[in-house]
C-alpha cells in the first residue's frame, strides 16, 4: 500500500525536478523511485490487509502484480535514452511524472476491492497514457493514435461504469465481497436479476476493451502503431498486466457464482482473440504492427487462464505476464533503436526490413530480439515457454479442450511471423551501418534477456512465490 | 565420469568453445569439430561395450533434481534431469556420434560463416544426443524442440536458393507436431505421480533410501483408493513413472480407469494419437512428410546427412519410448490404421521417388518410403516387428547418409543435382560409381547389406501379427519392389551408357580422399551389419521383450 | 426510507430512460464524425450512468451509489482536459477535428 502512496509523491517530486537545469537527474531518479516503490512493495509480503475504507486489498497477489508492473515499469525507463535530448521529447520530467502516476493507477487497479476503486485506477492509468500517446506533438500519426486511444478509450469507459451501475442496481453494492455473496445466493435460488446480467456483460465488454481482446481490439494496432515506441512498449505490458490482474480478480471472485454465463461467452471472445490476433498478425509489414497484433493474441492466451478459472490460473496468469513483459520490453527496446537509426518516407522504419542483417551489424541486439521472440513463441529454455506450459495447464484442468486446440493451432501461427523478423536479421544481407547504442540501454536490453533465459530454465525460483 | 552427460555437453562445450576462439583461428574450426567429433564416437563406442545385454531396463542412469514446482492444492510437479540408455537408445546413441562424425566430415566443404555453422553443429549434435538419452519427458522435449532451432540456422543460412522457405517450413511442421506432444505431456502429469516422492511427501518413509518396492505397493495403494491429499501428490515427468499405469491417479484424464471422453473418443486413445502425430512429423510419415524434400534439397549435403541420419531416428524412438511405452491400449487400438499409413508411405514414398529428377529429391522420397518399414514392423507388434523396425532406424540411419553423400559429390562438381543432366558417369568416375552401386544396392534391399534385414523383417512381423491385415504387408511388399525400381532406373541413367553431360567433362573427376574416408566406412558398416545382424539384434532383444510385455 | 416523491416514478423509468440515453450515445460514438460530437456522447453515455446510480442509490437508501457519482464527474472533467487537449493538438496539425481526415493509420 506504501508503494502506491509514494509513487503518487514520486511522480510529484518528479514534476519539480523538472525544474532543475540539468535533466540528466531524471533518469536515475525515475529508477531510484521506482525501486524504491518496489522494496515498499515487498515489505507487503504475507501483510494481508485492507486499507482506504476497505477499498484496497493488499496481500501476496497484489504484491506479485505490483511487483511484475514495477519491473517492468523500471526496464522501460531503463531504455528511455531520448527524453530531453530531441525534438519529440521535450518535457522528460512529465513524461516520467505521468509514467510514475499511471503505474499508481496500474497499482489501483491490482488491488482494488471496490469498483469504485477500479473505476479510479482504470482513468488514472488510461487518461495517463492518452497524453502519453499523444506526446509527440508534431507527429501527426501521433495525435491520431492518442485522439483514437481516448476517444476509444473513454467509451470503454462509459460501458464499464454502465455494466458497473447495473451491477450495482441489482446487487446494491460496489464491494466485491457484497457482490460476491449476492451472486452465491441468488444463483443458488435461481433469482438473478436481469440487471446483473447485463451489468455484467458491459463491465467485462469495458474491461476487454482495455485489455483489447476480439471484438474490441480494433483500435490497438492503431494506438500501438502510432504512438511513440517507449509508450508502447509500457502500453502493452504494463497497461495489460494490471487489466488482467483486475479482470480475473473481478471474474473469479464477483462473478464466480454466475461462471457459467460468462465463462461460455469470454471463452467465445477468446477463440476470436487468438484467430484474430495471430491471423492478422501474420500478414502485417511492419514489425511494430505486427507486436500490436501479437499483444492481442497474448490477450487470448490470457482469456484462456481466465475462461479455464481453476486455482492455478491465477499463477499461471502472473507467470505469463512476466515473461510476456520481459520478451515485450525487449523486443520495442530493439525497435526503438533500429527504426531511430534507420529512416524510411521520413520516419523511423518499423518494417521488417529494417531489420535486414542485424545479425551482422549489432550481434548483442539481434540476440536480445531472437530470444525476445523465441520467448514470445513459446519455445523451451525461455520465460514464455512456462508462460503457455502453465496457462494450458489450467486449460487442461478445466477440460477447455476445443479452446486448447485452437490456441495451440495458433501458437503454431505465432511462430510464423516472430521468426519472419529473425529471418530479416540473420539470414538477409545487411543494410546500413550498425547502431550505436548507450550502455545503460545496452544494459537493460541484455537484464531483459538474461531475466528471460533464467526464468526458462529455472521457472520455480519465480513460480513457487505466485 | 558420468559418461551420457559427457556425451550431451562435451559439443555444447565445444560449441560454446568455438564461439570464444578469434575469427583469426579460421582454419581450426572444422579440425577442432572434427577431433570432438571423433572423441564423441569413441565415448559412445565405449558406451556400446560396456553395456550389459543381459540387464533389462535403463543403465547409465543419472537423476539430478532440476525443477520443483507448488501447484497449491494440485501438489507439487517435479522435472528431473534423467539420463539413460537401454537397448533401444544405445544404437541411436552410437547413431548420432557415427551420423555427426561423418557429417563433420562432409562440412569440409562449407567454407561460409564457419564459425557460427560449427557452433550450430555442436550444439546440434548435444541436444540430439540429449533426446536420445533423456528419461524425463520434459527433458526429452526440452531437446526435441531446441533442436529445430540449430537445425533451422543450419538450413537456412548454408541452404540452397529457397532455404528460407525450406528452413521455416520444416520448423514449423516439426512445432506444430511438438504442440501437440505439449498438450498430451500437460495432460500426463497432471495425471501421473512420483510414487517414490510422493512417499517422501507423505511421510511415510524420511530418506530415499528406504524406499523399497513395498512402500511403493503401500503408494499405489493409497493413491488407487484416493487416500492422499491431492496436495501431497508429486507429479512427475519421468518415463519410467509414466509407462506404469499404477502411477495414474485414478479419475484423472489419463489414468486407465477413469475412461474419460473427449469429443466422444477416449482421452487416452486420443492423446495417443496426438503423440503419433507429433513423432510422425519428425518420422516424417505420408502424409506429413512435405516438409522433408524440400528440407533436404535445400540443406547443404552435410546438414542432409544429418537430417536424414538422425533427426528423422527421433520420430521413431519417439514411437517407441513415448507413444508406445505410455498408451500401449492406443497402440493396439490403432494398430491396423498405423500399418495402413506405414504401408502408405512406403508406397506413395515410392512411387514419388520413381519420378523424381532432382537426385536429392529421389532420396528424400525413398526416406519417406524406408520409414513407412519402421512404422509398418512397429505396428505388428511382434518381437520381429519391433526388432526390425529399430533395426531399420539404426540401417536408414547408416545408408541414408551414404546416398546424400553421393548426391553431394556430384552436386558440389557441377552444381547440378538433375538424374537427366548426366549420362555414362561410371567411365570418368569409376570409385564414384562402385560405391553409389554399393549405397543404391544396400538401400534397395539386397541381402547382404543391412536394409535388407530391415525390411525382410518388418514384413515378416507384419505378416505374423494379429493386427496388420496380410493385403498390407503384400502392398509393403510391392513397395519393396518398387525401391529396387528408382533405385536401378537412377542408377541406370546416372551411370551406364556413353557418358554424356551438359557440363564440363573436366570436372568429373572421381572421389577424392575425404570422400571415400566417409562413403567407404558407412558401405562396409552396412555389409557388416548386414552379414551380421546379430550385434544389434542381441541388443535390442532384452529392450523389445520387455517392450512387447505391455500389449 | 424511500420518499413519497420518489417513489412516484417507479425504478424501471430510471432504467429505461438512462438506458435510452446511454444508447444514444453509443450511437453517437459510433456514427459522428466530428471529434468534438464523439466526445460529447461519450459525456452522455457518462451521464446516463450518473443518472442510473442515483436512482439506484435513492431507491436502495445507500449513499455508496451517489458517492460514485461524484468520483465520475471528477474523474470526467479531468478526462475532458486531457482530451480537449488532444483534438486541439490535432486541429493545429490539420485544421479539422474530423475523424474522417485522420487515416494514417490503418482505422
Amino acid at each position: 500500500m506504501l508503494s502506491i502512496i509514494s509513487l503518487s509523491i514520486f511522480g510529484i517530486v518528479n514534476l519539480f525536478l523538472g525544474f532543475l537545469k540539468s535533466r540528466r537527474i531524471l533518469l536515475p531518479a525515475t529508477l531510484l523511485f521506482l525501486i524504491v516503490a518496489l522494496i515498499l512493495n515487498s515489505m507487503d509480503w504475507n501483510q494481508q490487509a485492507l486499507y482506504f475504507g476497505d477499498m484496497l486489498r493488499v496481500n501476496n497477489v497484489f504484491v506479485n502484480f505490483a511487483g511484475i508492473v514495477l519491473i517492468t515499469a523500471l526496464l522501460i525507463v531503463g531504455i528511455s535514452r531520448h527524453f530531453g535530448n530531441d525534438e519529440e521529447h521535450t518535457h522528460p520530467a512529465e513524461y516520467y511524472a505521468i509514467l510514475l502516476f499511471s503505474v499508481t493507477g496500474a497499482l489501483m487497479m491490482i488491488g482494488f476491492e471496490n469498483l469504485i476503486m477500479l473505476f479510479v485506477g482504470v482513468e488514472v492509468l488510461s487518461v495517463a497514457m492518452y497524453v502519453l500517446t499523444g506526446t509527440d506533438k508534431r507527429n501527426i500519426r501521433s495525435n491520431e493514435a492518442a485522439l483514437k486511444y481516448f476517444l476509444m478509450g473513454s467509451f470503454a469507459t462509459g460501458l464499464l461504469l454502465f455494466g458497473v451501475a447495473m451491477v450495482y442496481g441489482a446487487t446494491g453494492s460496489f464491494k466485491l465481497g457484497g457482490i460476491a455473496s449476492y451472486v452465491q445466493m441468488a444463483s443458488m435460488y435461481g433469482a438473478v436479476s436481469p440487471l446483473l446480467y447485463v451489468g455484467l456483460l458491459f463491465l467485462f465488454i469495458g474491461m476487454l476493451f482495455k485489455v483489447s481482446a476480439a471484438p474490441f481490439h480494433f483500435w490497438t494496432p492503431d494506438v500501438y502503431e502510432g504512438a511513440p515506441t517507449i509508450f508502447t512498449a509500457f502500453m502493452s505490458t504494463v497497461v495489460k498486466t494490471a487489466g488482467f490482474a483486475a479482470f480475473y480478480k473481478i471474474a473469479s471472485t464477483a462473478f464466480a457464482g454466475v461462471y457459467g454465463f460468462w465463462a461460455q461467452s469470454l471463452a467465445v471472445m477468446a477463440v476470436l482473440t487468438l484467430l484474430i490476433g495471430n491471423i492478422t498478425a501474420a500478414y502485417q509489414g511492419s514489425f511494430k504492427r505486427m507486436m500490436a497484433y501479437s499483444s492481442i493474441s497474448h490477450a487470448g492466451y490470457l482469456l484462456l487462464a481466465v475462461v479455464a478459472k481453476v486455482p492455478s490460473s491465477q499463477s499461471a496468469i502472473l507467470f505469463y505476464s512476466l515473461s510476456y513483459s520481459l520478451a515485450t520490453v525487449a523486443a520495442f527496446g530493439v525497435l526503438m533503436a533500429v527504426s531511430e537509426s534507420r529512416q524510411f518516407e521520413g520516419r523511423g522504419d518499423d518494417r521488417y526490413e529494417a531489420f535486414n542483417g542485424l545479425a551482422k551489424t549489432n550481434p548483442l541486439l539481434a540476440f536480445v530480439l531472437t530470444v525476445s521472440m523465441l520467448s514470445l513463441a513459446g519455445i523451451p529454455l525461455t520465460a514464455g515457454f512456462w508462460g503457455k506450459f502453465f496457462i494450458f495447464s489450467a486449460a487442461v484442468q478445466a477440460n477447455l479442450t476445443s479452446l486448447l486446440v485452437i490456441a495451440v493451432l495458433m501458437s503454431c501461427v505465432g511462430i510464423y511471423y516472430y521468426f519472419r523478423v529473425i529471418i530479416a536479421m540473420y539470414l538477409k544481407p545487411a543494410e546500413g551501418e550498425g547502431i550505436s547504442v548507450s550502455a545503460g540501454f545496452t544494459l537493460t536490453l541484455v537484464l531483459t534477456t538474461v531475466l528471460t533465459l533464467l526464468l526458462g530454465v529455472f521457472p520455480d525460483v519465480v513460480k513457487n512465490i505466485f | 565420469m558420468p559418461i551420457l552427460t559427457t556425451l550431451i555437453f562435451l559439443p555444447l562445450l565445444g560449441a560454446i568453445g568455438l564461439l570464444c576462439l578469434p575469427d583469426s583461428a579460421r582454419p581450426v574450426f572444422r579440425w577442432v569439430t572434427l577431433v570432438l567429433c571423433a572423441l564423441h564416437l569413441a565415448l559412445s563406442s565405449w558406451l556400446w561395450l560396456s553395456f550389459d545385454k543381459q540387464l533389462i531396463g535403463y543403465q547409465f542412469t543419472e537423476t539430478f533434481d532440476w525443477i520443483t514446482l507448488t501447484l497449491g492444492q494440485f501438489g507439487v510437479i517435479s522435472i528431473d534431469y534423467a539420463l539413460g540408455v537401454d537397448g533401444l537408445s544405445l544404437p541411436m546413441v552410437w547413431l548420432t556420434s557415427l551420423v555427426m562424425l561423418v557429417g563433420a566430415v562432409s562440412s569440409f566443404e562449407i567454407k561460409t560463416k564457419e564459425k557460427a555453422y560449427f557452433s550450430l553443429y555442436l550444439l546440434l549434435t548435444g541436444t540430439v544426443v540429449g533426446c536420445f538419452v533423456a528419461l524425463d519427458l520434459f527433458l526429452f522435449f526440452l531437446f526435441f524442440e531446441f533442436m529445430l532451432l540449430p537445425m533451422y540456422f543450419l538450413v537456412g543460412l548454408w541452404g540452397g536458393p529457397r532455404r528460407e522457405y525450406a528452413s521455416l517450413k520444416f520448423f514449423l511442421y516439426t512445432l506444430a507436431g511438438s504442440v501437440f506432444i505439449l498438450l498430451v505431456m500437460i495432460a500426463l502429469y497432471l495425471s501421473a505421480v512420483d510414487p517414490a516422492e510422493t512417499a517422501l511427501s507423505v511421510g511415510l518413509v524420511k530418506d530415499r533410501a528406504m524406499i523399497t518396492d513395498q512402500v511403493l505397493d503401500q503408494v499405489h495403494l493409497a493413491i488407487s483408493q484416493l487416500q492422499v491429499d491431492p496436495a501431497q501428490l508429486v507429479h512427475t515427468f519421468d518415463l519410467r513413472y509414466l509407462s506404469d499405469p499404477a502411477n495414474y491417479v485414478p479419475e484423472s484424464l489419463l489414468s486407465t480407469m477413469a475412461g474419460h471422453e473427449i469429443f466422444g473418443m477416449s482421452a487416452r486413445l486420443l492423446a495417443f494419437a496426438l503423440l503419433f502425430i507429433g513423432f510422425a512429423v519428425k518420422l516424417p510419415m505420408v502424409p506429413l512428410h512435405t516438409w522433408l524434400p524440400d528440407a533436404h534439397v535445400e540443406a547443404p549435403t552435410p546438414i542432409s546427412v544429418v537430417l536424414a541420419g538422425i533427426l528423422l531416428k527421433i520420430g521413431g524412438y519417439g514411437f517407441f519410448r513415448i507413444a508406445y511405452e505410455l498408451f500401449p491400449d492406443g497402440a493396439v487400438y490403432f494398430a491396423a490404421w498405423i500399418a495402413g499409413l506405414g504401408v502408405l508411405s512406403i508406397v506413395y514414398g515410392a512411387f514419388n521417388a520413381l519420378s523424381q529428377n532432382d537426385l536429392k529429391r529421389m532420396i528424400a522420397y525413398s526416406s519417406v518410403s524406408h520409414m513407412g518399414f519402421v512404422l509398418l514392423g512397429l505396428a505388428a507388434l511382434t518381437p520381429e516387428g519391433a526388432n526390425a523396425a529399430i533395426y531399420q532406424l539404426f540401417s536408414h540411419g547408416i545408408l541414408s547418409p551414404m546416398l546424400f553423400l553421393v548426391a553431394g559429390v556430384i552436386y558440389e562438381r557441377t552444381h547440378d543435382r538433375s538424374i537427366d543432366g548426366y549420362r555414362g558417369l561410371a567411365t570418368p568416375m569409376p570409385s564414384y560409381a562402385a560405391w553409389t552401386a554399393v549405397a543404391f544396392f544396400a538401400s534397395l534391399g539386397l541381402p547382404g547389406f543391412s536394409g535388407f534385414i530391415g525390411e525382410f523383417f518388418s514384413l515378416m512381423g507384419a505378416f505374423n501379427s494379429t493386427y496388420v491385415p496380410v493385403w498390407m504387408v503384400v502392398a509393403g511388399g510391392f513397395g519393396l519392389v518398387l525401391g529396387a525400381g528408382y533405385f536401378l532406373w537412377t542408377f541406370q541413367r546416372v551411370f551406364l551408357g556413353k557418358t554424356w553431360t551438359m557440363h564440363d567433362t573436366s570436372v568429373l573427376t572421381d572421389l577424392t580422399f575425404r570422400e571415400k574416408a566417409m562413403l567407404v566406412p558407412l558401405g562396409l558398416l552396412s555389409l557388416a551389419f548386414g552379414i551380421l545382424p546379430g550385434t544389434l539384434f542381441s541388443i535390442t532383444e532384452g529392450y523389445v521383450m520387455e517392450f512387447l510385455k505391455k500389449f | 426510507m424511500i420518499p413519497e416523491v420518489v417513489q412516484r416514478i417507479p425504478l424501471q423509468y430510471y432504467i429505461f430512460f438512462a438506458s435510452a440515453l446511454f444508447v444514444i450515445g453509443i450511437v453517437g460514438v459510433l456514427t459522428r464524425r466530428n471529434a468534438i460530437i464523439i466526445f460529447m456522447s461519450v459525456e452522455l453515455m457518462l451521464n446516463a450512468v450518473n443518472l442510473l446510480l442515483i436512482a439506484f442509490s435513492t431507491y436502495r437508501s445507500d449513499p455508496n451509489g451517489q458517492v460514485f457519482v461524484f468520483f465520475i464527474m471528477a474523474v470526467a472533467a479531468a478526462e475532458v482536459a486531457v482530451g480537449l487537449a488532444i483534438i486541439v493538438m490535432i486541429y493545429r496539425n490539420v485544421r479539422s477535428v474530423d475523424i474522417g481526415l485522420l487515416n494514417k493509420l490503418k482505422w
